[in-house]
């Protein structure tokens, strides 16, 4: 309980991984990558994490604080590692204003929508574009339609991400944080996306 | 030991209206505006029914639960389906409300917030009638109701109350209430009200009403609340030791506060140089922190407000759970610390495990704080617990075997000891007789009640105050160093009962470095 993420930094540094402050400290076999998810409260960021991270899903919904960091790293198929650390951010209001501390120096941004809520979507919108304005000019970033196992309550049309993703340079997926489909596809996607060290 | 002592000295004095006569001529200015007869304030609206009202019959909201653990107390809110034309809302015998100086709902205890507009404007209405005049107004009485107002810039805070709880002691949960906020949002909300006075501050809450109802519940379970102070978990002192060395350690690599505690209370904390911790500001952190689920399920870092340190400004605070119940926070002004926090906790979460104050805190939860059967027995009281002293002669049937089977001795039920040097208290165990959470509540309401008249500066200061009811003897001993206030069987003999207290205080004395934080304290405000 709680110790999770404590292990994993354990486990991290025994592999011998060297770390630095900024994530440059990495070679082309062994990424370590900063993301972070927005989205407006209640579209599910934190559960897609958890999902990810511990393989868990619980119904009741806890209202994130500030941010939560927690970490994962997942084996390619090209026998590289991609060391995720992330950043679920909070979704309330009074926490936008202080965004930008969890996303400076982010590689990756997933934006999260509801696929139920249209409101939902306006705000994912709105991060997309706060990101472009502010955000690292490399930065990936991901759409991803969540809850898509409520598909009788389907608000966002698949169209409706697709083509904002693709006009935005944006890769879109959606996922469903309760059923665990597309939760680990998304994750494998990006690391597919990374700008490689080895390239420069 | 204990002189001075007058019997039932402040029975008269728990009045507190007679400071708030200036605002009287607003109520009865209340009456004549608007014709709306069910939603004028003049004694009708707040007197709602006079027969007992079981607090939260319907759901046991209000349940107390036995020492800290929150069973049998769901946390959230409820009754969002209510409003104030709902009977049982008006049944409920304690409301909160926050509203804006322009009469936008805040937050309300029940009931949902934009249902409850028209009442609040009504709030705002009252408020702003009297002062208009010029004046403020503290407290409105309508028969079994106290209605109290506090007025925090732009922010009016009101509880309507039917639980006889003294002024000050309501006024106080009100303060509080106002630094949760500040907690969460800081007092530069007060700007968005200067550039728009119709502001609606609801969103910016979005996710909090369990902080508020959390906090709320802590007013009849927790005497932090009302005394002002914090308490620690009883530990070794070698442990405690341990603990403080590593915070120290972590404070003085530019962590303003290192606070290790085990649901609300105290295991160690370290300050940076000069900087100190308000025990109030502690506890809204920590209702903060354990209402907010988030933080258990992995590390974080959060802006964070203390409004006794700054109220202006945001704190970043880095939150992790080593296990269910304790909890390290890392405070400091940097918003690009979180790496630096994350390493620190490391070294904490290291050392604790190496000298296993983990299993310790653990080993201290299980066997509890200070039992009132463990009071040394009296060295040389020569008088037995019957028969020597003389008994109040207003009831004859006192002249029954007072039980010291249950309880402590002279039927000792209860007491908590409050350091002023220390800014701690330290609480006993509930006993057998009061096992109930309702019982301990009321005890907790008693204790309020006598530590209000005790500070209260129209009549006090006093020294001691003995009480009995039928429910209780309760002791007062207020000192230069310390203030006790001790419950005890209603058939309590009088001396007895002193001498206990003055055995309870001696062996609070020589168990002292267990139960407090001593040292390199940075509470010195």
């Amino acid at each position: 309980m709680g110790c999770g993420s404590s292990l994993l930094d354990g486990d991290s540094r025994q592999l011998g991984r060297p770390i630095s402050e900024n994530g440059a400290g990495q070679d082309a076999k062994n990424l370590r990558v900063k993301l972070v998810l927005l989205g407006d409260s209640g579209v599910g960021k934190s559960c897609i994490v958890l999902r990810f991270v511990r393989g868990q899903f619980d119904p009741t919904s806890k209202v994130t604080v500030g941010a939560s960091f927690l970490s994962q790293t997942i084996a390619l198929q090209d026998s590289t590692t991609v060391k995720f650390e992330i950043w679920d951010t909070a979704g309330q209001e009074r926490y936008a204003a202080l965004a930008p501390l969890y996303y400076r120096g982010a590689a990756v941004a997933v934006i999260v929508y509801d696929i139920t809520s249209p409101e939902s979507f306006t705000k994912a919108q709105y991060w997309v574009k706060e990101l472009q304005k502010h955000g690292s000019p490399d930065i990936v970033m991901a759409l991803v339609g969540n809850k898509a196992d409520l598909l009788e309550k389907r608000e966002v049309a698949v169209q409706d991400g697709t083509d904002y993703a693709e006009k935005n340079g944006m890769f879109f997926i959606e996922t469903s944080a309760k059923t665990a489909d597309n939760i680990n596809e998304l994750f494998e996607e990006i690391a597919k996306r990374l700008p490689r060290p080895s390239v420069s | 030991m204990i002189d001075d002592e007058r019997e039932g000295e402040i029975r008269a004095s728990i009045e507190p209206a007679t400071e708030d006569a200036p605002s009287s001529p607003g109520s009865s200015g209340y009456a004549g505006e608007g014709g709306d007869s069910s939603s004028t304030t003049s004694g009708s609206h707040f007197e709602i029914e006079h027969e007992e009202i079981q607090e939260d019959t319907r759901i046991e909201i209000d349940r107390i639960s036995i020492s800290d653990s929150h069973t049998g107390w769901i946390p959230g809110k409820r009754h969002f389906d209510e409003d104030d034309a709902s009977l049982s809302w008006r049944k409920r015998k304690k409301h909160f409300f926050v509203l804006s100086h322009s009469g936008k709902p805040i937050y309300s205890r029940y009931g949902d917030e934009h249902r409850l507009a028209g009442f609040s404007a009504t709030l705002q209405a009252i408020i702003s009638f009297v002062e208009n005049g010029g004046d403020s107004v503290k407290l409105v009485r309508a028969g079994k109701h106290q209605v109290v107002f506090l007025v925090k810039g732009p922010i009016y805070l009101v509880c309507i109350s039917s639980t006889e709880e003294p002024y000050e002691s309501l006024r106080g949960q009100l303060e509080l209430i106002y630094g949760q906020m500040l907690v969460i949002l800081t007092k530069s909300i007060n700007r968005c009200f200067e550039k728009n006075p119709k502001f609606d501050m609801t969103p910016l809450l979005g996710g909090t009403e369990i902080v508020f109802s959390s906090l709320i519940h802590s007013f009849s379970w927790n005497p932090a609340t009302f005394l002002h102070a914090y308490t620690c978990l009883p530990l070794a002192y070698a442990a405690r030791q341990a603990a403080g060395a590593i915070l120290q350690d972590v404070a003085d690599s530019g962590v303003l506060f290192a606070i290790l505690m085990c649901r609300h209370k105290v295991i160690s904390l370290f300050g940076a140089q000069k900087a100190s911790l308000h025990p109030d500001d502690m506890l809204l952190l920590a209702n903060f922190v354990m209402s907010s689920e988030s933080f258990r399920t992995s590390e974080s870092f959060s802006p964070i407000c203390l409004p006794r340190y700054n109220p202006s400004a945001f704190l970043y605070a880095y939150i992790h759970y080593f296990d269910a119940d304790t909890y390290l926070m890392l405070l400091t002004t940097s918003s690009d610390a979180f790496y630096h926090l994350k390493d620190c906790r490391i070294r904490v979460e290291t050392v604790l495990l190496k000298s296993s104050v983990l299993s310790e805190v653990q080993r201290s939860l299980l066997n509890g704080g200070m039992h009132v059967e463990d009071v040394p027995p009296m060295p040389h009281s020569g008088s037995s617990h019957l028969g020597q002293q003389m008994l109040p002669s207003d009831s004859p049937d006192r002249f029954k075997e007072v039980n010291s089977g249950i309880g402590g001795p002279s039927g000792l039920w209860h007491f908590i000891y409050r350091s002023i040097y220390l800014d701690q208290y330290v609480s006993s165990e509930f006993s057998s007789p009061i096992n109930t959470p309702q019982q301990q509540k009321r005890l907790y309401r008693a204790y309020q009640k006598l530590f209000a008249s005790m500070h209260d500066k129209g009549i006090g200061p006093h020294r001691t105050q003995f009480r009995r009811d039928e429910n209780y003897v309760l002791l007062c001993w207020v000192t230069q160093d310390f203030e006790l206030y001790a419950a005890f069987d209603p058939l309590a003999e009088k001396d007895l009962a002193i001498k206990t207290c003055n055995h309870v205080c001696q062996w609070i004395k020589d168990v002292e470095n267990e139960i407090f934080l001593l040292g390199a304290s940075p509470f010195s405000w």
